[in-house]
């Protein structure tokens, strides 16, 4: 190669040669070659003031960027966008907690699974016992769906417990609705906190054991070495 | 060791000394790989492939701000700057490594002194 002995490659195609466009889809490539062009750049001039010749430099150099391929993926995984970040790992574990929470629902009452009424004085509460059962190993999944995506301990916190806390959002929507329908009731409130323990706490104490674990190791992972994003 | 523990605490270092760094000065990533390999005796070492998209990411998160400037030999660099809010990193981080390396002291007497 006539160029090795009488000037320095164009480093911005020694770039996209291991980095070809196809490969780096990120929003600006072109920044990123020439950033990384001239660390090549720097790589060669600082192996030459090491004394190297310039066949040996150039070699050195090009070794630094021999894995296009790792390169181009770890690019496209740190440039992913904030949104398809949060996307991976709060929208979609929280999605498929709450569709598993409910087809696990479903399945119970068709095949004739009758919740259990719990009196506790004048108070009943309502309890679907098979379905409860099956909580802490959905939102186990869940809480397992967003630490594989890196969710922060907030995020994963969310999803394990979707289903819980969209019966929360529904019941804050159907309480102030109900009292304007209705006009005020003393018994409404107390049907409201019945609600409210049955469809929201106890199904949220449910699944927190399944989340719990996820939550634990993500949290001593990323305190004790700080690396969440 | 487990893998994913290696590849936590070899991030958790690097963002650490990345950040310590730039809070000096703003530097390139040619400058940053090399100050860090220097002043750590080549005990913490960069590839194209890990202080790139780590640099990318911190940037992302917004502890990092980047901008094409000179450097003296008149060239452009794309120079990192340590943000606000990657200063207010720093502490935390600090402390976390602190801890965690007095955890390891007492239990395997890995002692930095």
């Amino acid at each position: 190669m006539l160029w090795l002995e009488s000037a320095m490659p164009d480093w911005k195609e020694e770039v996209r040669k291991h980095l070809p466009s196809d490969r780096l889809r990120v929003a600006d490539p072109d920044a990123i070659v020439s950033e990384l062009a001239t660390h090549l750049e720097e790589t060669y001039a600082h192996a030459r003031l090491q004394g190297l010749d310039e066949a040996a430099a150039l070699k050195r150099t090009l070794q630094v960027i021999e894995d296009g391929h790792v390169l181009a993926q770890k690019i496209i995984r740190a440039k992913e966008s904030a949104v398809n970040h949060r996307t991976k790992s709060l929208w979609l574990p929280a999605l498929v907690t709450l569709f598993a929470a409910s087809v696990s629902l479903t399945l119970f009452q068709v095949v004739g699974v009758r919740p259990r009424l719990l009196w506790v004085g004048p108070w009943a509460f309502t309890l679907y016992w098979a379905w409860l059962a099956t909580l802490p190993g959905i939102g186990a999944f869940g809480g397992y769906l967003s630490r594989r995506a890196q969710a922060p301990a907030t995020w994963l916190l969310a999803a394990s417990l979707s289903p819980a806390l969209v019966m929360l959002i529904v019941m804050c929507v159907i309480l102030p609705w109900g009292l304007v329908i209705d006009g005020f009731h003393f018994f409404r409130l107390i049907g409201f906190g019945l609600g409210l323990i049955n469809w929201v706490v106890i199904p949220g104490i449910a699944l927190l054991p399944g989340a719990l674990p996820f939550l634990l190791s993500n949290d001593a992972g990323s305190r004790a070495v700080r690396t969440e994003a | 060791m487990t893998k994913r523990i290696r590849t936590q605490i070899a991030r958790g270092s690097a963002e650490l000394a990345i950040l310590s760094l730039l809070e000096e000065q703003p530097l390139y990533g040619f400058e940053i790989a090399k100050q860090i390999g220097e002043r750590t005796s080549g005990a913490l070492t960069f590839t194209l492939a890990s202080l790139y998209p780590l640099l990318y990411e911190m940037e992302k998160r917004g502890w990092l701000e980047a901008r094409w400037q000179a450097n003296a030999a008149g060239r452009d660099r794309r120079y990192y700057h340590l943000t606000p809010k990657g200063r207010r990193q720093l502490g935390p981080l600090r402390e976390e490594w602190r801890s965690f390396f007095h955890a390891l002291d007492a239990l395997a007497g890995v002692s930095h002194a």
